[in-house]
């Protein structure tokens, strides 16, 4: 594959009129309904439509996931609210430089990059923007790795809460913005799962011929 | 194995609606929450609203919470300052349902931990910070307000309490301290609040509280009165000691009681009169007191020792205001200037009874037309035994026309009329001395005495034994108390003494009775110097010594006989012989004697004399049979009944018939002791029904 720029037009399976399994890979007809081999529904490479509409979806939900409060804290009676920005302010107050910082990345920077990035292979693909296939393929491996390690600030609230509960003492709840950013969170995986990695080489061998 | 041919792909055209996925609904549905949340969370914002405050200490924004009844309804958002900076702004956002009550009546304060004599409260403003606490008043209608102005403390009563409020009036708010229970009958059922100062008048006002059920007892005949601390008193009935609750000792504390249930309901406006003590309160004649008194003044020429500021004023015996002042004033500005007591007096309108509608202008008239017809201020004292004195207003009859002084620069004047003070002292010194005459001691010991004796004879065994007859006893005491002499003996009595007074006025008139004792006196000088000269002497002088003698035992029976007797003695002693040789010394006083009788006799004197010796010696007759027979009979009448009761009691057994015998006689004899004392009496000094002494 480092060598997939060649001047010579090659035969891909979309032309030979083939269709991939994305489960075991074999290539069936293209008018099969399921796999020869492993029976899995066979998918066409698709629209971005999906893509598109869990996208939007996770950004609408992580407006109020950091405008509202992340955890409602009661100590000594007093109730103090955090948004996830306030909190990650806070704790660089405090001097807690390292946290914030972790805060700050795995709750604010990799979401919005996230969005920009599926955001990015989305249009590029639609709008068949010239571009090396294999960089987009490795963003899109980044996006589908980080996925999964961006409930971080989920677990912590979840876990705090649990914890966390000494009647008058200290108290803590979560706010709506956990559960936004849950939300946030599985909108943005399932706009990564619903983008078809085909899509990027389909559009880089269009562009090669 | 055929090559796959090749596959001709046309896309196929489709609608853009049909192209769209179902996932779309995902952002849209996602967009539909959050919009739903934001509106909710908008929704939810509450109503801005701003307080003033004199003092914030403690608010913070986004910290302090607005409550109400504890809940917390709202959050302070700011806390800035008035344009002119002279109040702190306090922007809260409270709940859309209690901004929906709130009318322009709600009232707001900084609730913080406040430690006094009545408790803790607020303690758990420590810990969570100071809030502020909302009073709605239930009864109001919600208009929309919002700027309020916020209260310093909180409310004496939350708004919406059941009850009636009061207004107090005192002399000064020393043991009055905001909080501080007015107690009923010693329940508490109210609270007063921070006195303050009456514009230009003495004294402070005070406004309290009473709830609901206990509000009916408030009426015109409502008296209240301080209960804070101890009261001491020591009085007829021991020392008295009086401690209200401990709350009250250590803030103050206020009853009320009424006097009675006929009192009218009160004006919302009604001021009560704070008196010092229970006692001066139920004393008082009225618990309303006017807003305004009357001062004026009265001026006495005497020494106004033991008028003190307080002291009544009385009008007819009522009090109606009291003294606030005691000063000496120059009246009158020559060399020998004229000094005057001046006692400032504090009138209350309404107390007397010149309607609610009294004031001191209409008091004033009052007054003047009082004084024209003759009402004076008159200082007296305050009880018989006191020393202390009030300042009376009484009508004087005959008193000089004067009228209502009232100098430009001055308090106007009462005039004033002359005590009676020192008439009372020397009366009440006479009737002192009068009772500590009085032989109580002599009379109880006889009595004594008496009872003693009775029993003596009860006890004898000889009367016990007595015959029987009763009858004849019982009849015997009966025809004695019956008889005529006992009965007539009182009006006997009288009518001698009746005599002997006309008997002795003339003799005063006449002093006859002084000239014949001067003249039987010398006469019995001579007849001793007589004694040892002749034989025939001693039958004259014992002749002259009878003559005195009955005149010294006032024996004027045969006085005038006697004298006779005497003169003729005499007339025959002097023409006899042997008088010759009386020495010229007897002669003389003989003849002295003689001129003495010759003159009683030419004056016709004598005849008078022994008129009114005969009706005397007749009345001393009278007195002493009376006195002589009296305790005969006394004892006679206790040994009949003695007699009579021992009969009875020998009868044996306890017969109603026995008992009221027994009675009888007992009664019988209280009869025969008071004759006996009476007898005694009499006998000691027979002249004490005469002269009333």
């Amino acid at each position: 594959m480092a060598h997939a720029r060649t001047t010579q037009p090659v035969l891909t399976a979309q032309k030979a009129g083939l269709l991939g399994c994305r489960i075991c890979g074999r290539a069936n007809p293209g008018a099969a309904q399921s796999c020869s081999r492993c029976g899995a529904a066979l998918h066409r490479p698709g629209g971005l439509q999906a893509v598109m509409a869990w996208l939007l979806a996770g950004l609408v939900v992580y407006i109020p996931a950091n405008t509202y409060p992340m955890l409602r804290t009661k100590m000594l009676g007093e109730e103090t609210d955090s948004t996830i920005l306030g909190g990650a302010i806070d704790l660089a107050h405090h001097g807690s430089w390292g946290v914030a910082g972790i805060v700050f990345v795995a709750s604010i920077l990799i979401p919005i990059a996230k969005f920009i990035t599926i955001g990015y292979l989305a249009l590029a693909v639609h709008r068949r923007w010239p571009m090396r296939g294999r960089l987009r393929f490795h963003l899109y491996e980044a996006v589908e790795f980080i996925g999964r390690w961006s409930m971080i600030d989920v677990f912590v609230v979840a876990i705090l809460v649990a914890l966390v509960q000494f009647n008058l003492a200290a108290t803590i709840a979560p706010g709506i913005a956990a559960v936004s950013f849950a939300l946030s969170v599985i909108f943005t995986m399932l706009a990564a799962q619903a983008f078809d990695p085909r899509l990027i080489w389909q559009s880089a061998d269009t562009d090669t011929e | 194995m055929t090559t796959p041919s090749d596959m001709e792909i046309t896309p196929p055209r489709r609608s853009f609606w049909r192209n769209l996925s179902p996932v779309w609904l995902v952002p849209v549905l996602a967009v539909a929450v959050s919009l739903g949340i934001a509106w909710q969370s908008f929704a939810d914002r509450g109503t801005l609203i701003e307080i003033e405050f004199e003092n914030a200490a403690g608010v913070v924004a986004g910290t302090t919470e607005i409550r109400y009844r504890d809940v917390a309804i709202g959050m302070v958002e700011t806390v800035s300052f008035t344009p002119d900076m002279q109040q702190v702004t306090v922007g809260a956002r409270i709940d859309r349902t209690a901004a929906e009550a709130l009318s322009a009546q709600a009232q707001f304060w900084v609730v913080r931990p406040q430690v006094s004599a009545r408790g803790i409260s607020g303690l758990n403003t420590v810990l969570s910070g100071v809030y502020i606490e909302a009073a709605l008043d239930p009864g109001s209608v919600p208009d929309g307000s919002r700027r309020f102005t916020g209260r310093d403390d909180p409310p004496l009563v939350m708004p919406g309490r059941q009850g009636t409020r009061i207004t107090l009036r005192a002399p000064d708010g020393n043991r009055l301290t905001p909080g501080a229970p007015i107690l009923f009958r010693g329940v508490e059922v109210g609270a007063i609040e921070a006195p303050r100062l009456l514009d230009g008048a003495e004294g402070v006002l005070v406004d309290g509280f009473i709830e609901a059920p206990y509000d009916r007892r408030l009426s015109t005949t409502a008296r209240f009165w301080d209960t804070s601390g101890f009261a001491v008193s020591l009085g007829t009935g021991g020392l008295r000691l009086s401690v209200g609750n401990l709350a009250s000792i250590l803030t103050g504390g206020i009853a009320f009681d009424t006097l009675t249930d006929a009192g009218e309901p009160i004006d919302a406006d009604t001021v009560f009169e704070l008196y010092s003590d229970e006692d001066t309160a139920m004393a008082s004649s009225t618990s309303v007191a006017s807003p305004d008194q009357l001062r004026i003044a009265a001026e006495f020429d005497g020494s106004v020792q033991g008028l003190s500021p307080g002291a009544a004023v009385r009008f007819r015996g009522v009090r109606v205001g009291e003294v606030t002042g005691i000063a000496a004033r120059q009246v009158d500005m020559g060399p020998a200037p004229l000094i005057r007591m001046q006692a400032a007096l504090a009138l209350d309108p309404s107390a007397f009874g010149l309607g609610s509608e009294a004031s001191p202008e209409r008091l004033m008239a009052f007054l003047e037309a009082q004084v024209a017809a003759g009402l004076r201020a008159r200082l007296s004292a305050s009880g018989v035994f006191s020393t202390s004195l009030v300042v009376e207003l009484l009508e004087v009859q005959d008193s000089p026309p004067e009228r209502l002084l009232r100098p430009e620069d001055a308090l106007p004047v009462i005039p004033s009329a002359p005590s009676d003070l020192t008439d009372l002292t020397t009366s009440a010194q006479g009737l002192i001395e009068r009772l500590t005459e009085l032989p109580i001691e002599g009379v109880l010991q006889q009595a004594i005495n008496l009872m003693e004796a009775a029993e003596d004879l009860l006890e004898d065994e000889g009367t016990r034994a007595l015959p029987s007859s009763v009858v004849s006893l019982v009849d015997d005491a009966r025809d004695f108390v019956g008889s005529e002499a006992l009965q007539a003996l009182p009006g006997d009595i009288q009518g001698t003494v009746g005599d002997l007074r006309a008997v002795l006025a003339r003799f005063e008139e006449q002093r006859a009775v002084e000239t014949l004792v001067e003249t039987m006196e010398a006469v019995q000088g001579v007849a001793a110097n007589i004694d040892s000269a002749t034989t025939e002497v001693p039958a004259l002088i014992s002749e002259v010594r009878r003559v005195v003698g009955r005149i010294g035992d006032l024996d004027a029976e045969g006085l005038v006989n006697a004298a006779r007797d005497l003169l003729n003695t005499a007339d025959t002693f002097l023409d006899d012989e042997g008088t010759q040789a009386v020495p010229p010394a007897l002669a003389g006083a003989l003849r002295e004697v003689e001129l003495a009788l010759a003159e009683l006799r030419g004056s016709g004197l004598v005849d008078e004399v022994s008129e009114t010796l005969g009706s005397a010696r007749s009345a001393a007759d009278a007195i002493a049979t009376a006195t002589q027979d009296l305790p005969q009979l006394a004892e006679r009448l206790n040994g009949l009944v003695a007699q009579a009761e021992a009969l009875v009691a020998a009868y044996g057994a306890r017969s109603p018939v026995n008992e009221e015998a027994l009675a009888t006689l007992r009664e019988a004899r209280d009869a025969a002791r008071a004759f006996a004392q009476l007898a005694r009496t009499l006998e000691r000094s027979p002249n004490s029904i005469l002269f009333g002494r």
